[in-house]
Parts: C-alpha cells; sequence; structure tokens
C-alpha cells in the first residue's frame, strides 16, 4: 500500500516582479495512513507553499508528488480539482466559512462539488460536526454567530464531510487564544486516534507536541529532528521565531 | 455540482444583495418595458382594427367603375362570373333623406345593400338580424340601423329597437336589427334598406352605386386590385384612357399596410429606447458582477479548495447575472404592459380610430414574452461572461490570502 503523501525532490520557486523566490529547496517526505504529522518552522520558512503544494493548489516547478500513489503533475485542473473534492481537507488558520450559511450548509459545501447525492448530505455533515463535537443546537447558526473555536471546529468538520485520505491544516490554532487552541488540537488528536491521516503546519512548538512525528522547515528545506537540534545548539532561540 | 445547487447559490447570492440587484437591473428594467410596451400597443392596435374593420376585412376589396351606362344588377351577375378570385361580389346604392322616428329626425347615410353584404363587409349584429334574400325579393319595408342611427333616433345606441317603425320619405320601415358602427362608415349614422326596397321607393333608379368583393382565402391581396380593374375595363369596354380615370379597386390590406408604414417608425424609436437601454443595463450587470467577484474572491478561493472545478464557477456567476436579467426582465414586463395602458390613449387618437369603435386594448402574447425571456438570457451570458470567467481563472492560493 502506497503511503498516502509522497514528495521526492520537490523545489518551487516564485517568480514575481522582486524575482525569484525559491520558496521549497528539494523537499522529499512521506506521510503514512493514519500518521498525525506537524510540519514546523519559521514565518516565511516555506510551510505555507508546501502545504499548497500537497493540497493539490500549487503545482512545483520540479520534483514528484504522488498522493495516494497518483502522480498528481499526470492531472488536468479538473482532475485536481476532483481530488481537492474527494481526497482532501484542509483547514486554515482563518477557518474561511461562508458568513451567512448555516453551520450545516457549510460543512456540506466540498459535497455539493464531490456529486454527493442530496439526499445524503446532511447525514454525513451531521456525522461530520458530531466528531468535532459541536453541539447540535448550532446546527442551524449562522457561521458568523460562532466563536473562534467552535467556527474552526466547523471547518474540521467540512474538511471531514468527504472522508478524505488526508487532513491539511494551516496554522489552525494561529487566530485561538491557548486554551481553545488547545480543544482544536484535541479534536486533531481525537481523529488521529480514529485512523485519519492528518498534516499540521505550525511555528509553534507547543502545538507540535500533540502530533506523532515533527519535521522541521527551514530557508525551504526539511531538518531531521537531529539537523534540527544540532541547530538548536548552535542559534539557541531561533525556535520561537514568529 | 448540480443544478439544483446552482440554483441555491444564486438565490443566496442575490438574496444577499437584493438592494444594489434591483438598482442595477434598472437599465434592463427599462429596457424591456420599452419592448413589452411597443408591443403591446402594435398588437392592440392591429387587433382593434381587425376587430374594426371585421375580420374579412383583410379580403375585401372595394371596387367600382363608371362607364358611359348605369351599371346595374345584371353587370353584377356577369362580374362575378369573371372574377373567380372573388367568393362573392355586393353591390351597394346610396340615398339621402330624413330619417324619422316616433320623436327625432336626422338626415344620414342611407344604403341599399343586398343580403350578402353582411357577410363581404363583416357586419356584427348587435340587435336582431340583417336584411334576407325575402326582404330583397319582397322589396319588403324593412330597415337595418347602426348604432350611430339608432343614437340619433332613439337618444342611446343601446336602445332596444327591433319592431319599432322608422319613416323616411313618408315611408314607413319596420327596424329588423341593429349592427356595430364602424369608423369606416363614419360616425354620423347609416340607415340600410334592400336594394330593391331603396330603389324602388327612394332614388327611383336600379343602379348600382359602388361593389365589394370578398376574395378567396386563397387570393393574391397584392395583385387583386391590378387584375380587377383590368376585369372592369374589359368588362365595361373602356379605353386605357377611359379606365384610367374611371376605374378604381382599393383593398383593405393597403389600408393596413399604410398603418403598418405608420407603426414601422414608432416601432424604430422604441427600438432605439429599448437596444440604447439595455445596453446601457448590460453594462451595469456586468459593473456589478466584477464588484461581487472582488467582493467574494475569498470564497471563491475557498471554494476552489473545497474542489470547485473553474467550470463551476463559470456557471455560478454567470447563472446568477443571467438571473438577475430575468428579474429585470419579469419587472420590465409588467411596467412595460401598465404602462401600455396609459400610452394607448395616446396612440388611441393619434391613430384616429373613432369614438365609437372597439378600445384599443394593449395585446400581450406568449411570443412578446417567450422574446424577452430569449433578449435577457442573451445580455446575461453576454455581460456575465467576462466576470464569470474572470472568477473561475483567480488563483486559490492568493484568493485565499486575499485581504
Ligand atoms: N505567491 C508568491 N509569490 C512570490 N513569493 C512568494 C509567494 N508566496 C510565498 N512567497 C515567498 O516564499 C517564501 C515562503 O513563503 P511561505 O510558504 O508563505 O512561508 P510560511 O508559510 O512558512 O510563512 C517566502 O519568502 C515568501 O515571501
Ligand atoms: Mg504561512
Amino acid at each position: 500500500m502506497p503511503a498516502v503523501i509522497d514528495i521526492r525532490g520537490v523545489h518551487r520557486i516564485y517568480e514575481s516582479a522582486a524575482g525569484y523566490t525559491h520558496a521549497l529547496k528539494g523537499v522529499t517526505l512521506r506521510v503514512e495512513r493514519g500518521e498525525f504529522l506537524c510540519v514546523m518552522g519559521p514565518s516565511g520558512s516555506g510551510k505555507s507553499t508546501l502545504m499548497n503544494t500537497l493540497g493539490c493548489l500549487d503545482t512545483p516547478t520540479s520534483g514528484t508528488y504522488r498522493l495516494e500513489g497518483v502522480d498528481v503533475s499526470t492531472l488536468t485542473d479538473d482532475e485536481l480539482a476532483e481530488l481537492r473534492a474527494t481526497r482532501l481537507g484542509f483547514v486554515f488558520q482563518s477557518y474561511n466559512l461562508l458568513p451567512r450559511a448555516t453551520v450545516l450548509r457549510n460543512v456540506m459545501l466540498p459535497l455539493v462539488y464531490s456529486d454527493c447525492p442530496v439526499s445524503q448530505r446532511e447525514q454525513l455533515a451531521r456525522k461530520a460536526l458530531a466528531s468535532v463535537s459541536l453541539p447540535e443546537q448550532y446546527f442551524d447558526h449562522r457561521s458568523n454567530e460562532l466563536s473562534g473555536g467552535q467556527m474552526q471546529r466547523v471547518a474540521i468538520a467540512r474538511a471531514l464531510v468527504n472522508d478524505p485520505a488526508v487532513i491539511l491544516a494551516d496554522e489552525p490554532t494561529g487566530n485561538l487564544d491557548t486554551a481553545t487552541g488547545n480543544m482544536v488540537l484535541r479534536t486533531f488528536r481525537r481523529l488521529r486516534d480514529e485512523g485519519k491521516t492528518i498534516v499540521l503546519i505550525t511555528h509553534d512548538a507547543e502545538v507540535a507536541d500533540w502530533a506523532d512525528r515533527t519535521v522541521h522547515i527551514r530557508d525551504g528545506r526539511l531538518l531531521t529532528d537531529e539537523q534540527e537540534r544540532a541547530l538548536q545548539a548552535a542559534h539557541p532561540g531561533t525556535r520561537s521565531a514568529t | 455540482m448540480r443544478i439544483r445547487d446552482l440554483v441555491w447559490e444564486t438565490g443566496s447570492a442575490l438574496d444577499a444583495n437584493r438592494g444594489r440587484s434591483l438598482l442595477t437591473v434598472l437599465g434592463i428594467v427599462i429596457g424591456i418595458a420599452a419592448v413589452i410596451a411597443m408591443t403591446a400597443l402594435i398588437g392592440g392596435v392591429k387587433q382593434s382594427l381587425v376587430g374594426e374593420l371585421g375580420l374579412n376585412q383583410a379580403r375585401m376589396v372595394d371596387f367600382f367603375a363608371w362607364p358611359e351606362r348605369e351599371v346595374t344588377l345584371d353587370d353584377l351577375k356577369n362580374l362575378e362570373e369573371r372574377m373567380p378570385e372573388y367568393e362573392c361580389l355586393t353591390a351597394t346604392s346610396y340615398a339621402n333623406g330624413e330619417v324619422k322616428s316616433e320623436t327625432k329626425t336626422f338626415s344620414g347615410t342611407i344604403m341599399g345593400v343586398l343580403p350578402n353584404y353582411e357577410r363581404v363587409m363583416g357586419v356584427k349584429m348587435t340587435q336582431g338580424s340583417f336584411i334576407k334574400d325575402h326582404d330583397q325579393d319582397s322589396v319588403a319595408l324593412v330597415a337595418v340601423l347602426d348604432q350611430g342611427a339608432v343614437k340619433q333616433l332613439y337618444g342611446s345606441p343601446d336602445e332596444q329597437v327591433v319592431g319599432r317603425t322608422i319613416s323616411i320619405s313618408n315611408v314607413s320601415y319596420s327596424v329588423v336589427g341593429v349592427s356595430e358602427s364602424t369608423s369606416y362608415m363614419g360616425n354620423g349614422g347609416t340607415v340600410y334598406l334592400p336594394f330593391s326596397t331603396c330603389a324602388s321607393r327612394l332614388t327611383g333608379d336600379w343602379g348600382i352605386g359602388s361593389i365589394n368583393g370578398l376574395a378567396r382565402e386563397d387570393a393574391d391581396m397584392s395583385t387583386i386590385a391590378e387584375t380587377t380593374m383590368q376585369t372592369l375595363a374589359d368588362y365595361f369596354q373602356m379605353s386605357e384612357d377611359q379606365a384610367k380615370e374611371d376605374v378604381y379597386a382599393y383593398t383593405m390590406q393597403s389600408v393596413i399596410d399604410e398603418l403598418e408604414t405608420t407603426m414601422a417608425s414608432f416601432q424604430l424609436l422604441m427600438t432605439a429606447v429599448a437596444s440604447i437601454s439595455l445596453v446601457v443595463g448590460g453594462i451595469g450587470i456586468m459593473n456589478m458582477m466584477l464588484t461581487n467577484v472582488t467582493e467574494r474572491i475569498r470564497e471563491i478561493g475557498l471554494r476552489k479548495a473545497l474542489g470547485a472545478r473553474s467550470s463551476d464557477i463559470t456557471k455560478q456567476f454567470l447563472l446568477e447575472s443571467v438571473c438577475l436579467c430575468l428579474a429585470g426582465g419579469f419587472i420590465g414586463v409588467v411596467l412595460g404592459y401598465l404602462g401600455s395602458f396609459a400610452l394607448t390613449g395616446v396612440a388611441g387618437s393619434m391613430m384616429e380610430l373613432g369614438a365609437t369603435s372597439a378600445p384599443l386594448r394593449p395585446m400581450i402574447d406568449v411570443k412578446s414574452v417567450a422574446m424577452v425571456t430569449g433578449i435577457c438570457i442573451l445580455i446575461g451570458v453576454l455581460f456575465g461572461y467576462y466576470p464569470a470567467r474572470r472568477a473561475a481563472r483567480l488563483d486559490p492560493v492568493e484568493s485565499l490570502h486575499y485581504q
């Protein structure tokens, strides 16, 4: 059985008016099924670029990316969209819920694009909301009436609803206080116990403690734990960079 | 993405921007209102014309010739044989005189007519019946009044007068029917007598004053006047010069054609107004859709991240602009129809359709509503396509982080 995520020698070079930015420099990474992986690194190190690559929102300049054994570089735009609809779940730092739509409607949104029969949608959405422990009384609230922690749990339910191969979360606790953040992390932890694959991106070491495994990214390169520790010893304090 | 999802998304998006949407579609509303007012008015004028002239009138030909001698009913019979393009011909003679009821007197048109006059001219009866064959054969002392004459003689055009007696030159006639007035005959009032009665009692001669023919349904109305004049000239053995002076044939088709020319200039004006406001309206729609796309960049990025294909985004925004246009079109249809009621008064007097004639009523037909629906969809697609494609082409990563 292939790894859920298998990227090899991935480079990403941004071209802009200011010149070239080499955001990923030969990244190689495997994520196995059921793993809760944390990618940690300071701001500007290439975390979001990596996340967008894993989420098939961005195409690497070079290198290969296999998602469940499928080389995504061979897929058309519509096939990539289908992959995002069915195999990938996103959780963003700023929740990105539709503010006027109800909680249920928000959670059902990915089902609209995955060709799920209308009759099954609400049931799937309720199931996903139950697994992030959002009380049923909120299901018909508009999402902008919820607290930040509740909104992020709705967003996780939305990422879950299609039963994706992997849930990608980019700084999911970045906008939350520690207690609420921990509640969200506990939710991820429980999903991992249920067998979900999770890749979480953060610059916060305490968040990384919730994961099974942590990889460090610095200037577009992944470091092993040993390399990271060596770096820490040489330049204490860089770890808490924002 | 299913149709149902598309409709739901469109409904909620439009609902969120109700006020702005309403203002935006104003151009479409005005354009469509103009289209509807125009077609309703033209339809109404045509309709009232058909009602006015009778259904047969497009097939009616008014013709006559003045040879050196009197034209008689025998000539009519001969002409009927020579003119196979007509279903039947009818003859009319004219007289003048004082017409009296028990209380009132008026001098109107008195016409001697054959019984088939009713069919050829499409006369519509409001009371009793028209002159019959046996009235003509027995030179009966009967009369048919039109509503104008009833009004002159009894005060109101709706007075029940069948069975009453009128007198003309001291001869009494019994009224057997009342017909609708037509502005074609003038509003002064007309009294119809059997042709034979008119000849023997009033004019004293059996000469015909004019002939009307009802063309067969398959007759070519554009050439029938020409053919008829030729036949008349041949029959009466008139020289070419004489025929030019003394033969005429006149079809209602030419009246309708004339009216259509007048309508065409009106139509041109309204079409100009409509197209300008539709283009302006379309640009308004495009502007609003571009604003919409900009305001919803994050939402678009999110939808793409959640698996929307470019075509899903295109469809969503296209449907939104089409629905905007259709909503504008619907309001426009209602306003245009109401507006055409207001305009009918003006147009009615402009067309100089008589006061006693059928009122000019705007016509709304399925065809113009279908046309408007088509126009709205076209504008929605035409002006919504660019904003929709712009939305569909947005880069998901950049849109997700757009502030
Ligand atoms: N669209 C872009 N165009 C140009 N440069 C970019 C773009 N996105 C990111 N970068 C650059 O790539 C590098 C990595 O960025 P990013 O992946 O966002 O890092 P992180 O999420 O770890 O803060 C940064 O130097 C950033 O300025
Ligand atoms: Mg980032």
